[in-house]
């Protein structure tokens, strides 16, 4: 291409107007926005079956439900035979699709104990849309798990600013708001070494700010009222956030995920009287009764507790010529028996949790703030083995929570009018082989690619040779390291380096039994030395596990299989 | 030991679904009273009802269905009451700030801190939950009950407990100031401090008088002062609202205290640790200032080095209503040691040694008319001692908050967590004998410098 030809293409393409460079970017629309998924079970709601109906999207909103309904002519048909439909689920409180605001002003603050309010945590004036991004790989997660409309909040501490609810999926950030402003976000949590620092900074913060607001509205109503004689009222937005709250127009949505939490916020209630959401709740099930009286809405979190993996088990299959009469336990046997058994039955509370509040009569939505995607359908499973029925998982997913975010007239379940946000899945949706095959959000049809599960050999042991990449959470934060492994004979050496460690280091009884493996490596730190013992489940091109540090404690450990 | 903790249990849950204080009624039977300010008892009766001390007597008939502790033997005192600790809070300082008279400790509390039950166990029924001594004017505090198995940081809370507050003199708030290149670097500037913070909450304190005033006028309009959680904190340390312990260690800066809040006209005063007490003791006194020292402890930093182990006595002789405090998880647990070693370094009397960690305490805290002393009417709050508790071979045996017993030593499991954490795993191995420590200056050690994690307070 010769020079002079390729500087005119650059003037032409800044000069030509924006709207048309940013189309090209674009997908092209759909031929049509209208689709009749056929001969399909519809959920249409808790305990609302109808058996081999129809559903006809038109226009992003549902105009047909039935058996009889008729299909339009220039629908898309999806034949989802022996599949199940449902209403799309509603996220509580997530940041999926929040942009996090890159931290540039890191300036040393001059006087910790005055720093400018934004640095303090205080933003109620700044609105989540402003962080919108919709292409953010996180809206992509969830909006595959059937999560078609989420309540986002900015990043921050304190009060970051103002909630919306929005779509997990379209072509720009204000095309994804449903509404804007829905509550007031608040976390309990201090800025960074300024004040205020602490629970106790945060806290007195709270009360000080609010009643602020409460005598800035006051004094502009009587100003509004007569405005001769009397000084003008000074403009500050921060206050000016807080005047619907102090209405009850809007309400304060909080992470609240302990016991303290959700005590701490109740004080603030009734300091300050509020209308309030209890957002990722985790250890909600000893107080159901206080957080019932209080009248607050609430979110239950979808994050939960790992299970205990079952050691017991393993102990046998290591020893299997022991069959002498067992031993006495050892008092330090018998302590580590008692605090497994505490610790399980503490998981068993927190996946309780649901199962607690379905019972108790409140009615509770989900939040997926604080949980791994991945993760959530196997935590709604967990909970309904732990005694949540059905119907209450999935009214906590659509109903309700539509219901809480005054939603109720638009989504939340199959019915005529409705907006179109949907879920099909090959099976029941609660059902651990289920698989998602369509996501409708907002109307605009969302296909899943489904795997084909590999047919594995049960007694195929994984294969380990080759490099891996590892990430080890440590309270120093992320370690990562590379591994490498070779085949030995029948049995396999590895090397590890990157991490902590200075140098390659060689690992020590590597182990691989069926898809654990196990192995160990030494750490110099500060003069003394470590052993790390790793224990990971390979799971294809995944592991996943933890590595310990004698009594330092043990950190989670996860990796992936480098491409060869 | 499974069915010891079901009703352990079940009684935890109980207090957590109420979400109210939970109110006991207990009979102690046959016991050693002693009662601090009204002599000792033998083979006394003491009966509780609905968490008061309704009689106390001999041969007191069991009402129905009542729970009876035969005390034969047994050493009946009231509840040990520590007026200097940390324990069962999240947060201790806010020390961000050389002033933050509006945070208050209260907002910080954790009843699930397994240091709470460890002070039971060592008979502490009533603790100080004291901001630390990071800045010049702390947080204010919160006088809690031990009534550990509550799941409400409310219930913790000692209902009626009048508001105290946190001062600190001396190296621990000037060097804060120090590090950030802020006032008070110096003794000069933490009475500088003073004067300012007390003066900015007259100021704030009048404005609002005169628009209180004015707005009782028929037909004012005008603008009101703008609000303070603060300043109007300040102002209530002026209108008596507020007993001020600060923390204080030489005489010098003890002295200043006395002169600056007689000049303010704010007369409730306690000073903590008060290493050097004993030169100004009769200053302490005459201001009606209240004293609340360590037994024994000092050089752990330059202002600590001129001590003495008399420093209790030398103050009670003078008249100072004075108390031994804890300051720290471990010794909570021994403050009947604590008040034994005031016979050895001065000769007090028994009831004098008690007094220091009852009633004395009591008073600094302003609840000697529900705690500290064993009264019908008073709370039904006990630590129950084989052996004299200030003998060394004194033992707690039972712990009783407003009648329900919350220590007992006969059922007292390993694990007595209310709320386990479901992603930590406990190795049996793993003692770490250095995890409680240095709780007056938690959250703001990195900011000395490791050399200050050594120190005590």
């Amino acid at each position: 291409m010769n020079m002079r030809f390729r500087g005119t293409i650059i003037m032409v393409v800044f000069l030509l107007p924006s709207w048309l460079f940013a189309q090209d970017d674009k997908e092209l629309a759909p031929v049509t926005r209208t689709y009749a998924i056929t001969n399909v079970t519809i959920i249409q709601g808790p305990s609302r079956k109808i058996d081999m109906g129809t559903v006809v999207v038109k226009d992003g909103l549902i105009t047909a439900v039935g058996k009889g309904a008729s299909i339009p002519p220039e629908a898309i048909v999806i034949k989802a035979d022996s599949m199940f439909i449902y209403a799309g689920f509603i996220d509580g409180l997530t940041r999926a699709g929040v942009t996090k605001p890159k931290d540039e002003n890191k300036d040393k603050i001059k006087d910790p104990g005055n720093p400018p309010t934004d640095r303090a945590g205080i933003n109620p004036q700044i609105d989540v849309r402003n962080f919108l991004n919709p292409s953010d790989k996180s809206l992509e997660e969830i909006r595959n798990l059937g999560f078609t409309v989420a309540q986002v909040v900015p990043y921050g501490n304190l009060f970051p600013g103002q909630a919306a609810i929005v779509f997990t999926g379209s072509r720009s950030a204000d095309q994804m708001v449903v509404s804007s402003k829905s509550a007031m976000y608040s976390e309990l949590s201090g800025a960074n070494n300024v004040y205020p620092a602490t629970i106790l900074g945060v806290m007195a913060k709270w009360r000080d700010v609010y009643r602020q607001a409460v005598q800035a509205k006051t004094y502009e109503g009587l100003y509004a009222s007569n405005r001769s004689g009397l000084e003008r009222p000074a403009m500050d937005r921060t206050l000016e956030a807080f005047y619907p709250v102090i209405d009850q127009r809007l309400p304060v949505i909080f992470k609240s995920e302990k016991i303290v939490d959700v005590s701490r916020i109740l004080t603030l209630k009734s300091d300050l009287g509020f209308s309030l959401i209890f957002a990722d709740l985790k250890e909600g099930w000893p107080i159901i009764n206080k957080i019932k009286s209080s009248g607050a809405k609430v979110f239950l979190s979808l994050d939960l507790p790992d299970e205990v993996k079952k050691d017991d088990k393993k102990d046998d299959k290591k020893d299997p010529k022991k069959e002498e009469a067992p031993k006495a336990k050892t008092s330090a046997q018998l302590e580590k028996d008692a605090l497994d058994k505490r610790k399980g039955e503490a998981i068993a509370n927190y996946t309780g949790q649901a199962a607690g509040f379905q019972k108790a009569g409140v009615l509770f939505g989900f939040s997926g703030m604080t949980a791994k995607s991945k993760d959530i359908p196997a935590n709604l499973r967990r909970m309904i083995a732990a005694g949540l029925s059905e119907d209450a998982a999935l009214a906590a997913l659509t109903t309700n929570p539509a219901q809480l975010l005054g939603l109720s007239d638009r989504m939340g379940s199959i019915d005529n009018g409705k907006m179109a946000n949907l879920v099909i899945t090959d099976k029941t949706y609660f059902n651990e082989k289920a698989k998602i095959r369509y996501v409708f959000v907002d109307g605009v049809m969302y296909k899943m690619e489904v795997k084909e599960v590999k047919k594995t050999d049960a007694t195929a042991k994984a294969e380990i040779e080759g490099s891996w990449s590892t990430v080890t959470q440590s309270p120093q934060g992320n370690s990562e390291a590379k591994l490498t492994f070779k085949k030995d004979g029948s049995s396999y050496t590895g090397t590890m380096s990157g991490g902590m460690l200075p140098a390659a280091v060689d690992l020590k009884d590597v182990n691989l039994d069926g898809t654990t493996l196990t192995f160990s490596y030494t750490l110099n730190f500060g003069g003394n030395t470590i052993k790390i013992d790793v224990e990971v489940n390979i799971d294809g091109d995944t592991l996943k596990g933890s590595s310990t540090a004698g009594t330092f404690g043990s950190f989670p450990t996860e990796g992936t299989k480098d491409p060869k | 030991m499974k069915n010891i903790f079901l009703i352990l249990f079940a009684s935890c849950f109980l207090t957590a679904a109420i979400g109210q204080v939970e109110k006991g009624s207990v009979l102690i039977k046959n016991g050693t009273v002693l009662t601090i300010t009204k002599g000792n008892l033998d083979n006394t009766d003491v009966l509780v009802k609905d968490g008061k001390i309704s009689q106390i007597g001999k041969n007191i008939a069991a009402p129905a269905g009542i729970k009876v502790i035969d005390a034969t033997g047994l050493f009946v005192m009231p509840g040990i009451i520590d007026a200097h600790s940390h324990i069962g809070l999240d947060a201790i300082n806010e020390g961000t700030n050389a002033i933050t008279p509006e945070v208050w400790t209260a907002d910080a509390i954790n009843p699930f801190q397994i240091s709470i039950y460890h002070a039971l166990a060592g008979g502490t029924t009533t603790s100080h939950a004291l901001h630390g001594s990071a800045n010049t004017i702390g947080g204010q505090s919160q006088t809690i009950k031990h009534r550990y198995g509550t799941f409400d940081p409310e219930v913790m809370k000692m209902e009626g407990a009048p508001r105290t507050i946190k001062f600190a003199l001396g190296e621990n708030p000037t060097g804060h100031g120090r590090r950030d290149g802020l006032q008070p670097q110096s003794r000069m500037g933490v009475e500088f401090i003073i004067r300012q913070a007390f003066s900015e909450g007259k100021q704030y304190m009048e404005k609002w008088d005169t628009y209180n005033k004015n707005n009782l006028i028929k037909g004012f309009r005008g603008m009101p002062p703008a609000y303070s959680l603060r300043l109007e904190t300040l102002a209530d340390i002026l209108k008596g609202k507020i007993i001020v312990h600060c923390h204080s260690y030489r005489a010098d800066e003890i002295n200043m205290v006395l002169k600056v809040f007689k000049e303010f006209g704010v007369k409730k005063l306690v000073f903590q640790h008060t290493n050097e007490g004993f030169k100004v003791a009769p200053e302490i006194a005459a201001a009606g200032a209240m004293a609340s020292v360590f037994a024994d402890w000092w050089q752990y930093k330059l202002e600590v080095y001129y001590s003495t182990a008399y420093n209790a006595a030398i103050l009670v002789r003078n008249g100072v209503i004075t108390s031994i405090n804890s300051d720290s998880p471990d010794l909570i647990r021994h403050l009947y040691h604590e008040a034994g070693k005031t016979q050895k370094y001065g000769g007090l009397t028994d009831d004098e040694a008690l007094s220091l960690i009852t009633i004395n305490p009591a008073k600094q805290l302003g609840i000697e008319s529900r705690v500290g002393s064993l009264e019908v009417g008073k709370d039904g709050d006990f630590a129950i001692f084989k052996n004299h508790p200030l003998s060394i071979y004194g033992v707690p045996q039972y712990s009783i908050v407003d009648g329900i017993v919350r220590f007992d030593r006969e059922k007292d499991p390993g694990d007595m967590r209310l709320l386990p954490d479901p992603k930590e795993t406990i190795d049996v191995t793993f003692h770490d004998s250095d995890k409680y420590h240095d709780n007056c200056m938690q959250g703001v050690e990195s900011l000395f410098g490791s050399d200050f994690n050594d120190r005590k307070n």
